[in-house]
C-alpha cells in the first residue's frame, strides 16, 4: 500500500461561468519518508495540487488515496506551513501554537506542554508570550513550523515556505527543516514542499515533480540521489537544476 | 502632542455649540410659508411618485457623492484641518434626520418664498443628510490609507494636482465609497418617508412621492395600499441592486490593493451586458463623436489648469473664507437667541427627558442584542460558505431599505396582539434600524478574513465552535466594533420613526426621547423643547461614541488588526 496515491487528478475552478482547468490528469505516487518538492512557473496549480494532498480541496475528477483510502475531507494526519505564516495576529506564540492541539481535545496542561516543547524545538524559546506582529519573518515561520509540528501530523505539506524570508534566514531555516525531518523521534517524517526556486528543490528533495504551465500537467519525476548535506556549489546539483531548467523553459 | 489633543477636543465642543446654536437660531424664526402642496393618494399616482422620490434620491446622492469625496479628501490630506472636520463629521453624524427639520424648512423652504421648489430642495437636502456622513467618513478613511508606495510611485512618475488624484489616490477609495454608497442608498430608503414630509407643529408640506404615500396609507389604516407601496419600492430596490450597485460592487474590485486574492472573483450580468454593449460599433461611434465635440473642452480646461491654477486655489479660498464668515455671522447675531433659549423657563416636560434617554437606551440595548444573535451566525455561514453571500447580500440590502414606518402596520399586528404592547413594536421597528448595519460590516469583515487563517484553521481540524472562538470572532471583532458603532447610530436614529406612529388615525408613541422630539417637532412646533430634546438627545450619542464605542474601537485595532 502506498502512502500516497494521486490517481488521474483533474481540478477545474469557476471563473465567469467558464470551468478553468487548473490541473490535468495527475497521477504519481509518495512513499513514507520521502522529501518531494513540487516545482513549476506561477500559476501552474502547485498550491492547488498540495491543497489536494491534504484533502483541503477536493478533485473535480480522479481521486488522491492516503494509505488506501480516498480523501473526502481534510486529512488530519497532514499538517500545512504556508508561505505567508498564516498566523492567527490575536494569539501569542504559545497560543498559535496550542490551537491544533485544542482542536484534538488534549487538556490544557497537555497542550501547554507539548507547544512549550515544540517551540522550544524551533529554537523560540522565550517566546512563548509573544505577539506574530512582534517577530521576524523567520521567527514567524518558526512559529509556523511548530503549530504544524505540534499535531504530531505524518505528512507536512509546506507550500513556498521560505519564499517571504530573506537568503540568510531561509538558508538557516532550510537545514533545520531538514535536520527535523532526519530526526526519528519526531512523528513526521513525509515532506511535500511546493517552491518555485528550482536550486532550493534540488538541495532539498529526494525527488522533484515537474509541472507545466496552465493547466498544470505532469512533466517529470526526477530522482535525486545525490547525499546530504548538499553544496550549491556541486557540479551535479548544478547539472540536474540546469535539467529541471530546461524542461521548464521549453 | 498634548497641545494638539487640547485643540481637538475645544474644537469639537466649539463645533458642537456652534452646530446646535445654528439649529436653534434657525428654529426660532418658524415663520412657515403658506403655500401647501396636496398630495393626491389615487393608486393611480403610484408610478409617477415612484419616479419622483427616484428623482430625489438620485439628486441628493449625487449631492452626497461630492461631498464625501471633496470632505473627505480635504480631512485627509491637510493636517490642520482634520481634527476639526473629523470632529465636525462626528456631530453631524449623531444628529438625527428630525434635528435638520428647522435648517430644511427655515433656510430651503423660506429662501425659496415657500414654493414647491424650496419644499423639493429641503427634501433633497434630507435624504441628503441621511447619506452622505457615512460616504464622508469611509473615503476619509480610505484616503488616510493609501499605500505610501502608491503615492510615492506618483510622485516619481511626475504626477502632481488633479492627475495625482484622479489616477493614484482616487481609485483605492472607490471599494469602500461603492460599498458605502450601497448602504447609504439604503439609508436614504430607510428615512425617505421623515424626509418627504416637512412640517414644524401644525404645519405640514407632504412632497408627491412614495414615502408620502406610505404614511399616508399608514395612517389611514389601508393596509392594501402599504403592502402595494412597499412592493412597488421593493422592485424598484431589486432593479437597482441588479443593474446598479452590483455591476458597480464588481467593477469596484479592480481598485482593491492587495496582493492576496481570497475566494474566486464575482460577477454581476448586468455588468457583463454592460461591457458588450461598451463594444458595439455603434457605442463606438457614439464615442468617436463625444470625443470630437469634448477634446476642444479638455484642451480648455488643461490650459486652464496649466495657467489658472493659482487663480483657482486663490478664488476657491476665497469662497471658503467667505462662506466661514457668512456662517460665523449668521451664529453670533443668532447667539443671543440661543442664549434666551436657556434663559427662559424651561417646559415642565424638561423633567422626562433623562427618564425618555433611558428607557430609548433599553430599548436600543434589547434590539442591539436581538440584531447581535442573528447577525453573528449569518456571518458565520457566509464565511464558511462564500456563495451564501448571493443569497444574504440582496437580502439585507433590500431589508436594510424598507421604511420601518411602512412596516407598521404588520408589525403593529404582531407587536401589539401578539406580542402584547407598543413597547415590542418600537423594539422591533428599532430592529429594522439597527440589524443591517450590524450585518453589512459583519459580512465586510468575514470576506476579509484571509484564505490562509480559514485554512490553517480546516487543516488542523478546528471543530466548529474552535474556529468561531479562535479565527472567526477575533477576525471579525474591529468590523463588529465599527458595525456597532453605525448600528446604534442608525437606532438612535431610527427611535423618531419608531417610538413614534400613527396608524389608523391613532397615535402609538411610547416613553422615550425619540418621542419627545416628534411630538415637539409634528405636535407643539415649540422652538425650545426641539432645541432641548435634540440637544440631550446629541449629547448622549456623542458622549456614549467618545467615551465606550470609540475606547473599544482603538482596543479593538490594537489587538485583532490583521497586518499582512
Amino acid at each position: 500500500m502506498n502512502f500516497i496515491e494521486v490517481q488521474k487528478v483533474f481540478k477545474f475552478f469557476q471563473q465567469d461561468r467558464v470551468l478553468m482547468p487548473v490541473l490535468k490528469e495527475i497521477s504519481f505516487k509518495v512513499h513514507e519518508g520521502e522529501f518531494i518538492a513540487l516545482v513549476g512557473p506561477s500559476g501552474c496549480g502547485k498550491s492547488t495540487l498540495l491543497r489536494l494532498l491534504t484533502g483541503l480541496v477536493l478533485p473535480t475528477e480522479g481521486s488522491v488515496l492516503y494509505k488506501g483510502k480516498s480523501l473526502t475531507s481534510v486529512n488530519l494526519d497532514s499538517a500545512m506551513v504556508f508561505q505567508s505564516f498564516a498566523l492567527f495576529p490575536w494569539l501569542t506564540v504559545m497560543g498559535n501554537v496550542e490551537v491544533g492541539l485544542e482542536a484534538r481535545g488534549l487538556s490544557e496542561e497537555m497542550r501547554h506542554k507539548r507547544a512549550a516543547e515544540f517551540i522550544d524545538k524551533v529554537g523560540l524559546d522565550g517566546f512563548e508570550e509573544a505577539y506574530p506582529r512582534e517577530l521576524s519573518g523567520g521567527m514567524k515561520q518558526r512559529v509556523g513550523l511548530a503549530r504544524a509540528l505540534a499535531v504530531e501530523p505524518k505528512l507536512l505539506c509546506m507550500d513556498e515556505p521560505f519564499s517571504a524570508l530573506d537568503p540568510l534566514t531561509s538558508l538557516a531555516l532550510r537545514e533545520e527543516v531538514l535536520m527535523m525531518w532526519e530526526d526519528h523521534t519526531m512523528a513526521v517524517n513525509t515532506i511535500i514542499m511546493v517552491t518555485h526556486m528550482i536550486e532550493e528543490a534540488v538541495l532539498m528533495a529526494d525527488r522533484v515533480l515537474v509541472l507545466s504551465p496552465r493547466p498544470g500537467t505532469f512533466l517529470a519525476d526526477i530522482k535525486i540521489d545525490l547525499p546530504r548535506p548538499r553544496d550549491k556549489k556541486d557540479v551535479r546539483v548544478n547539472e540536474i537544476s540546469d535539467q529541471i531548467f530546461s524542461l521548464m523553459a521549453r | 502632542m498634548a497641545k494638539q489633543f487640547l485643540l481637538r477636543r475645544s474644537v469639537f465642543i466649539l463645533a458642537f455649540f456652534i452646530l446646535a446654536g445654528l439649529i436653534y437660531a434657525l428654529g426660532q424664526d418658524l415663520s412657515f410659508p403658506t403655500d401647501i402642496i396636496h398630495l393626491d393618494t389615487a393608486v393611480s399616482q403610484l408610478p409617477r411618485y415612484a419616479v419622483y422620490s427616484l428623482m430625489r434620491m438620485f439628486l441628493a446622492y449625487l449631492l452626497s457623492f461630492f461631498f464625501s469625496i471633496a470632505y473627505g479628501y480635504i480631512a485627509a490630506t491637510s493636517p490642520k484641518a482634520e481634527g476639526p472636520m473629523v470632529a465636525f463629521l462626528d456631530v453631524l453624524q449623531s444628529i438625527p434626520i428630525l434635528g435638520f427639520f428647522p435648517v430644511a424648512v427655515i433656510f430651503f423652504v423660506s429662501l425659496f418664498n415657500g414654493s414647491r421648489i424650496g419644499v423639493e430642495v429641503a427634501s433633497i437636502f434630507l435624504i441628503f443628510t441621511s447619506m452622505s456622513w457615512n460616504m464622508a467618513f469611509s473615503v476619509y478613511e480610505s484616503f488616510k490609507t493609501v499605500p505610501s508606495d502608491l503615492v510615492d510611485a506618483a510622485g516619481a512618475l511626475g504626477l502632481s494636482g488633479w492627475h495625482c488624484f484622479s489616477k493614484a489616490l482616487f481609485p483605492i477609495c472607490i471599494p469602500r465609497l461603492i460599498y458605502s454608497s450601497m448602504i447609504s442608498w439604503a439609508g436614504g430608503w430607510y428615512f425617505l418617508i421623515a424626509a418627504e414630509i416637512i412640517a414644524i407643529g401644525p404645519v405640514k408640506h407632504e412632497l408627491p412621492g412614495l414615502g408620502s404615500f406610505l404614511i399616508h396609507s399608514t395612517e389611514n389604516g389601508q393596509v392594501d395600499r402599504t403592502i402595494l407601496a412597499l412592493l412597488l419600492l421593493v422592485g424598484m430596490i431589486i432593479l437597482f441592486n441588479l443593474f446598479v450597485w452590483q455591476p458597480l460592487g464588481v467593477w469596484s474590485e479592480k481598485f482593491r490593493y492587495e496582493f492576496s486574492v481570497s475566494g474566486p472573483p464575482r460577477h454581476s450580468f448586468s455588468l457583463l451586458w454592460y461591457r458588450k454593449i461598451l463594444a458595439t460599433t455603434q457605442f463606438r461611434a457614439l464615442r468617436k463623436l463625444s470625443f470630437f465635440t469634448l477634446s476642444p473642452l479638455k484642451k480648455t480646461i488643461t490650459l486652464f489648469q496649466r495657467f489658472g491654477g493659482k487663480m483657482t486655489i486663490i478664488v476657491i479660498k476665497g469662497m471658503g473664507v467667505l462662506c466661514l464668515v457668512a456662517i460665523f455671522y449668521a451664529v453670533s447675531s443668532h447667539l443671543i437667541v440661543f442664549v434666551e433659549g436657556f434663559s427662559k423657563p424651561f417646559p415642565i416636560e424638561i423633567r422626562n427627558i433623562p427618564i425618555a434617554i433611558g428607557a430609548s437606551f433599553l430599548r436600543l440595548v434589547v434590539a442591539y442584542i436581538l440584531a447581535l444573535s442573528w447577525t453573528l451566525p449569518v456571518a458565520y455561514w457566509v464565511g464558511q460558505s462564500p456563495p451564501a453571500l448571493k443569497v444574504v447580500t440582496p437580502i439585507a440590502e433590500i431589508g436594510a431599505a424598507i421604511p420601518a414606518p411602512a412596516l407598521f402596520p404588520f408589525i403593529i399586528l404582531f407587536g401589539i396582539h401578539v406580542m402584547g404592547g407598543m413597547n415590542a413594536a418600537a423594539i422591533l421597528l428599532i430592529l429594522t434600524g439597527m440589524q443591517w448595519y450590524l450585518l453589512f460590516n459583519l459580512l465586510g469583515g468575514v470576506q476579509n478574513i484571509p484564505a490562509d487563517l480559514k485554512e490553517v484553521a480546516r487543516s488542523l481540524g478546528l471543530s466548529r465552535w474552535h474556529a468561531f472562538r479562535r479565527l472567526f470572532l477575533p477576525a471579525v471583532f474591529p468590523a463588529l466594533i465599527t458595525g456597532s458603532i453605525t448600528a446604534w447610530g442608525g437606532g438612535w436614529n431610527a427611535l423618531i420613526v419608531s417610538e413614534y406612529l400613527i396608524y389608523r388615525h391613532e397615535i402609538h408613541s411610547v416613553t422615550g426621547i425619540g418621542a419627545m422630539l416628534d411630538q415637539a417637532i409634528y405636535e407643539s412646533g415649540d422652538a425650545q423643547m426641539i432645541l432641548i430634546t435634540l440637544l440631550s438627545m446629541i449629547l448622549t450619542i456623542t458622549l456614549l461614541n467618545r467615551f465606550f464605542w470609540r475606547k473599544l474601537y482603538v482596543y479593538a485595532l490594537g489587538h485583532f488588526k490583521i497586518e499582512y
